[in-house]
Parts: C-alpha cells; structure tokens; sequence
C-alpha cells in the first residue's frame, strides 16, 4: 500500500487544533521544557525528533494533560487545557510508549470502560470495527496478560480511538509492532490525518517521520530548534551543508554528529 | 569469579545503604526514619538496655524447671514440620531466585553452575543474619543462654532449614522430571506421615497414662509434664533426634553447651551443602521464569498494587452492566468492583444474606437456652465491626492505592478530579459496606430478645440495626477517604515509583499515617456523633427514643455524607494538580 503525506494545503487554512504558547516545565532547577510555542492545524502531522532529553516525552505529556506545565499556555480545539480541561481531554487521545492498560479488565471490558468515561453511545459497533482494523477481534474476551506486545499496544489504540478524538499525540508509535503492525500504524495515521485530526508523533525513527509527517519540530535541551515542514527543514539544513534527507538534517539542527563522520 | 560475584553483592548493599542514608534528607523520610526508630529502640532495645541493669528478661510463659528440655523437644518438633511441608508444599520445579539483571548478566557469563549456587548461598546469608538477629531481639525472653549463642543458634537452625529447602526442591525436580505429578507425589508424603503419625500414636498410646483432666490442675503445669512424657515415649525420641541436633545451639545455656552443641549442627549443615551441591538438577530455566515472575511481583509491589502482585488467570464477572451514558465515576466503580475478583457480583451477595440468615437462625436456636453463646456472638460481630471501620480500608484497596500507578492514564480521562476520587473509593466503600450490613443482618436475627437480665424488644433491635445500615457506609467512605488522601499527599510514603523505601523510615511513615487515620477519622465522626446524640436526647425526651435513633442516624449520615463530600472535593483538587512526573517518575 502506497503512503501518501497528508493534503497539508487544505490544512492549513483551518484554525490549529493544537496551539501551544510559552510552555515550559521545570523539575527543580532542571529545565526540560524551555518556552516551547507552535501550533498543529486538522490535517497536519508533526514529527517531534530531538536527542534523548530533548524533552518529547514531556511535552506530550504536557500536552495531554497528564503533567502540569511549569508555564505556558495549550490549547486543545481552542479549549484552555487548564481552564477547560474536560472539553480539551474529550478531543484528544495520547498513546505512550508503553500500552497502559488495566490488568483485569478484558479486551471489550477496556472499550466499555472507555465508553462509559468519553459518553460513546455507539461504543460497540466502532468498538468492534476499531478491534478488526487493528486485527484484534478475536481477542475481545482475553486479558491484557494473555496479549502479546503489540497486541496490548493495539488495544491501547483501540482504546484511545474509540472516541474519535481530534487531537492525537503518540509517543514511540511503532515500539513491539511487527512489520504488518508497523504498515497499519502508517495507514491507521494517515487516516486520521486525513479525517482532519491533528497529530503529533515523537519518535527517533526517522524514516518513518519521513514517510508520515507534514511538518518537523526538532527539539534540543528543551528548547525549540526547528518547526516547519519536511520541505522547510530540508531546504533550511540542506543549504548549509548540502544534505537531503531528514537524518541529515536532524544532525545539522541538533549540532549531533553521526558516527561515521 | 567468585570475586565479581562478591564485589556485584557487596556494593549493591552498599550502595542501597548510601542511597537511603542520602534519602534522610528529605524531611518526609527524616521524620518516619525517627518514628521507626524510636519503635524499634522501645519495642526492641529498651528490654536489652534494662537486662544489661539487672532486670530479668520477661519469660512468655512459666515452664517447670524440670521440664526445661520441653522448649528444645517442641521447637525440634516445629522444624521436623516445617522441613516436611517443603517436601509438600512446592508445585514448581527447582528455581533459585535471582533478579532480571543477574539473571541477564551472570547466565550467559562463563560462570559455573557451582559458582551460581555459591553466589545464591552467599546472597542468602545476608537475609539470615538479618533475620537471626532479628529474632533474637525479639525473641530475647524465650530461653536462657546468651544473646549471642541464641544469635548464632538462629543462624544454624536457619541456614539448614535454607540449604534443606534447596536440596528439596533439587529432589522434587528430579521426581517431576521422572513424571511423578504434584498430587501423586504430596498423596505420597501425605499418606506416608499419616501412616507414620497413627503408628506412633497408638505406640505411645499404649505406654501413656490416660490425657489428665484439665480441671484439677494448676496452671499448665500438667500439661508440661504430659507432653514431657509423650516425648519420651516409643520411637519419637529417636525420631526428634536428628531436629534436636539442629535446634540444641539455640537452647544451650553456657558457652561451653553451646559449643558441644555447635558441633553436630554444623556436621548436619555440612551434609546439606555437599547434598545440594552435588544435586545434578537443572534450575536455569525455572529461575528464569521465577526471575521474571518476581520481577513483575516486585513491580506490583513496589507501586502499591498489591492486587496486581496475585495476575488474574481469568476474566471476573462485571458486577453489572455498564452502559455508555451516565455518571462517568460509575465507571471507575464498575472497573475496581472487576478488579476485586470473581466474587463482587450480585448472585455472591445474594447467596451470602441467605448463609448469614439460615446460619443465625441455626445459631440463635442452639443457644436459646442462655448458655451465653448469645453473647460471646453478639461481642464478636460487635468486635467485627469495629475492626472492619480501622483494617477494612487498610485491606480493600481497590482504589486511587491500586491506580495511582495509572495516574496519568486517569489524568488523561476528561474528568474533574473530584469525579476521579469519588469514583475509586466507592467500589472500597462498597465492599465494606456489603461485609458490614452482613455482620449487622447477622447479629439483628441472631441477637437474643433476653440478654442477660435485660430485655431488649425486636423495635429496639430493629431501630438500632437500621441506625447501623444508615451510617455505616458514610463512615466507610469518610475512612477510606484518608488512606487516599495520604497517597494523593505523600505517595513515596506509599512506596509507589521505582524506588522502594524500606527499612525504619518506612515502619515509622506507616505508623505515623495509621495514628494520623485514627486521629482525622475520630475528628471527622464528632460532628455527626454530636448530631446523632443531639436527636436521640430529643427523642427521649418526646418519649420516642427509637424514632430518635432512625433520625439521628439520618443526621450524621447527612453530615458525614457532607463531610465526605468536602473530602472528595478537596482531594479532586489534589489529584488535579498532582504532578506525576514528579512522584512516580
């Protein structure tokens, strides 16, 4: 199956589903997200890449409401995520590295659970079509311990989708997903991309930022080094050294070096 | 290589030691490293610093000076039963526990198997030093002889039982391995000891006078010199023989008994080594499995999730249906009624209120007669009671102690955080709730009409029991509110997160967490106990004191509902700004 990037034109002319300004997340006298704004219209996804400790993870963290932010402001569809946080959590799904899930619940008991807490009335009918896109339907009566890896993390998903959230933030998409997995991953983003949701993706794979995202956010230390477009970030990195491709470029942003060179 | 192992052993210690020395600074861990050590100071060493000024170590219980034998006989007896249920007990093969990370390095490392088992051995010798040290302190008023022969009989009695238990489980392995199944081989052993136990008994029987009668005697001296003689009768002296050996460095009274003593109990202790390590019983591959499976224990453990520590094998029941629209707390109450197992469904409740009923309706008709049943039950359901209000919310913990580890999953969820808390404590407040409205149903059948000289009519029995049922579980959920509360503001005293606090600050944050529950629970109930009393004068004073009972239950159930309310709220707020990188990361 063909990956096609997003129709990030028609994107950008609707108002951003994401819009973060000044935010920033001190632990102590460490600071691991320093003044971070930009914003994602419906349509776009943004690949958020940076060296580990760049601050990713806490940014989406941030974002999806789990941590407090030190400073700053976000936005969810226009929802102050800290004066409106229920309205901001309702259109947004964050998926994290690691599938959290709920030892004694079962795979349909996870969608109900979830239903019940979003208001999903028609929970089973997209319950049931969320576990056959993601190959999981027969598992619907097991217990998270008797799901391998990626199964979890389909669940996960499957959870997370059900209420067809507008803003979705993944952290580390493809860890444990096999190559089938990983494809479905792609297409089941592109899709929402093109459903109209916005969607921020950390992840140090690369390739795969390449083959998905619209746009890049580089991190470095906390601070923002780069927010554009592939096109953007390959133009701005490649004329100062001549490279091509987003690992050149994410060299170049950071100040990294690769090993070879 | 026995060196590396040494050098990984000793720094781990080590290092744990200079990272919990460096943990004092804060003051939460200060504070209960403090209180635990001024428990362990009076519980365990303020008895030894007054031995040292003469005063004699307290005795649990008087023994016959002739009978001074008894105590070894009977702890020789102990480990005779011990050591048989590792023969029993075990229903996995060999698995000697080693964590993910020795497991990693050292399995594939060029390491021998005999190294392996001499690492384990060394590793275990910390925890039974510790432990032998331990229970000399508190066992310090068991026997005579000095703290340190008992110290080190302690560690004899200890380091046999670990090597036997070792050696076992070699041969369990070995037997599985040959096919034998678990059933077969405990029906074996089992039948074996009956067969053992009825022989020697119908021996002894023949050569004991008859079981004396208790009434006569004085003290339990009879029985002493009863069991004296049964130990010395028939083969069981021969039998005990070899366990006396084990337990005599413990009970020797002077150095030079204990060393006569020491003796033959390392001779056992080298038997067991060169019988373990000469074992030929693969244990890798269990040690692996055990390795991980403790691991996740550990994990489940450590983030207070003690229900996590037993995985379910099997999907429970939902206790109802939960449909899509609706309260959203009745979600999080509909997922930790799950949580508590196959046994929080309708059908279960329903089958209990009919055993409790049939059972004090049997009961009450058993002691219709006044033997003072009635009342020894009516105390013990009152006792009940009682302990469910302190221990229930301490053992149900189906609540924001199992889902803090999830924090950010339940952040996340677009609920108000008062939402949050009300929906974890309702399943607990349940529960509890279920269990004491059984114990109250209970004692209104069973309780008797005549108590005593004092006649109690079924309307008081009713109004009383009604009271109960009203208040009971807002009192539950005030009660529970406070372990949550506790985890909300000082979670690393919950040990959630990666790092697990052990050790005297952790005895003392627990003790000062269970004094401040008692303190803010008796607090939180004086507003509603004035409320109750305050209806309950009115109704006597109108002559309608039962009605005053009903109301004044429906007071404080009021204002503890309010005061929960308050709680709930104020912990949402709580939960709202709980910063989860900052505890649990």
């Amino acid at each position: 199956m063909d990956i096609a990037p997003p129709p990030i034109a028609e994107a950008t002319a609707a108002p951003p589903q994401i819009e973060v300004a000044g935010l920033t997340k001190l632990y102590g006298d460490f600071t691991a997200i320093n003044d971070l704004s930009f914003s994602v219209r419906p349509g776009e996804v943004i690949g958020l890449v940076g060296p580990n400790g760049a601050g990713k993870t806490t940014t989406l963290r941030c974002l999806a409401g789990i941590i407090p932010p030190t400073r700053g402001a976000v936005r969810i569809c226009g929802f102050d995520l800290a004066r409106q946080p229920i309205e901001a959590k309702r259109r947004l799904a964050f998926f994290s590295d690691e599938p959290r899930l709920f030892d004694y619940l079962t795979v349909n008991q996870h969608l109900t659970f979830v239903a019940r807490i979003y208001g999903v009335a028609d929970y089973q009918q997209t319950g049931r079509q969320l576990l056959e896109e993601l190959e999981i339907a027969d598992k619907a009566d097991k217990l998270p311990v008797e799901l391998s890896r990626g199964m979890k993390q389909k669940l996960a998903i499957a959870c997370g989708l059900l209420h067809a959230p507008q803003v979705i933030f993944f952290d580390e998409p493809l860890t444990g997903l096999d190559p089938i997995g990983i494809r479905r991953m792609k297409d089941s983003m592109l899709k929402r991309a093109r459903a109209g949701a916005a969607i921020l993706i950390s992840s140090h794979l690369l390739h795969l930022l390449e083959e998905v995202c619209s746009h890049v956010l580089i991190l470095k230390d906390g601070r923002k080094v780069f927010d554009g477009s592939l096109g953007e970030v390959r133009q701005k990195f490649s004329e100062q050294a001549g490279g091509g491709n987003l690992e050149d470029a994410f060299f170049r942003a950071t100040g990294e070096t690769k090993g070879e060179e | 290589m026995g060196g590396a192992l040494f050098y990984y052993q000793f720094h781990s210690w080590w290092n744990r030691l200079r990272q919990r020395v460096r943990r004092l600074r804060q003051p939460k861990y200060l504070v209960g490293a403090i209180v635990g050590g001024l428990y362990f100071y009076f519980y365990l060493f303020r008895g030894l610093a007054a031995a040292r000024h003469g005063a004699p170590l307290p005795r649990a219980m008087p023994i016959p000076p002739e009978m001074n034998d008894l105590p070894q006989t009977l702890a020789a007896v102990v480990f005779m039963v011990v050591l048989l249920l590792a023969w029993i007990l075990p229903h996995t093969r060999t698995a000697l526990a080693f964590s993910e990370a020795e497991v990693a390095f050292l399995f594939p490392a060029p390491v021998s198997r005999r190294t392996l088992i001499h690492f384990k051995l060394l590793k275990s010798q910390a925890a039974i030093l510790f432990s032998a040290l331990l229970m000399t302190l508190i066992g310090r008023g068991w026997s005579g002889g000095h703290l340190l022969t008992r110290a080190l009989g302690w560690w004899a009695g200890m380091s046999i039982f670990n090597l036997h238990l070792l050696g076992s489980s070699f041969v369990l392995t070995m037997l599985m391995d040959r096919g034998m199944s678990t059933s077969a081989r405990r029906v074996l052993i089992l039948g074996a000891t009956a067969a053992a136990a009825v022989g020697i008994f119908i021996w002894v029987r023949h050569s004991l006078p008859p079981f004396p009668a208790a009434t006569n005697q004085e003290g339990f001296s009879w029985l002493f010199h009863y069991l004296g003689r049964v130990f010395e009768s028939g083969p069981l002296p021969y039998l005990l023989f070899p366990f006396r050996l084990v337990v005599a460095p413990y009970f020797a009274a002077t150095y030079t008994q204990f060393l006569l003593a020491l003796g033959p109990a390392l001779g056992i202790m080298g038997l067991h080594y060169f019988w373990v390590m000469h074992s030929n019983v693969a244990f890798e591959e269990a040690s692996v499995e055990l390795s991980r499976r403790t691991a996740e224990r550990i994990a489940a453990v450590r983030s207070g999730h003690w229900q996590a520590a037993r995985r379910p094998k099997k999907a429970a029941r939902p206790p109802f249906v939960l449909l899509p629209a609706g309260h959203p707390a009745v979600a999080l109450l509909w997922k930790n009624l799950i949580s508590a197992g196959l046994y929080v469904t309708a059908r279960v409740w329903l089958m209990l209120v009919w055993v409790v009923i049939v059972s004090s309706l049997v009961l009450q008709s058993l002691s219709a007669h006044g033997s003072g049943v009635g009342l020894v039950v009516i105390v013990t359901v009152g006792i009940m009671l009682a302990m469910s209000l302190f221990s229930g919310p301490q053992l149900l913990r189906n609540d924001l102690r199992q889902d803090l580890p999830v924090a950010d999953v339940l952040k996340m969820f677009p609920m108000p955080g008062w939402q949050v808390v009300l929906g974890e404590v309702l399943a607990p407040a349940a529960m509890l709730a279920g269990v004491q409205w059984l114990l109250v149903l209970f004692g209104t059948i069973f309780f008797p009409e005549q108590l005593d000289k004092y006649t109690i009519p079924l309307a008081v029995r009713l109004s009383v029991a009604l009271a109960a049922v009203i208040v009971l579980p807002f009192i539950d959920l005030m009660a529970l509110l406070i372990p949550n509360a506790s985890v909300l503001f000082f979670p690393a005293w919950f040990q959630l997160g990666k790092d697990t606090p052990r050790g005297f600050e952790t005895m003392g944050q627990q003790l000062i967490l269970m004094f401040g529950q008692l303190l803010v629970l008796g607090l939180g109930l004086v507003p509603a106990g004035v409320a109750f009393t305050l209806f309950l004068s009115g109704g006597s004073f109108l002559h309608w004191p039962l009605l005053g009972v009903v109301l004044g239950a429906f007071a404080a159930a009021i204002i503890l509902a309010v005061e929960a309310g308050i709680g709930i709220k104020l912990l949402g707020g709580a939960f709202e700004r709980f910063d989860v990188s900052g505890e649990l990361l």
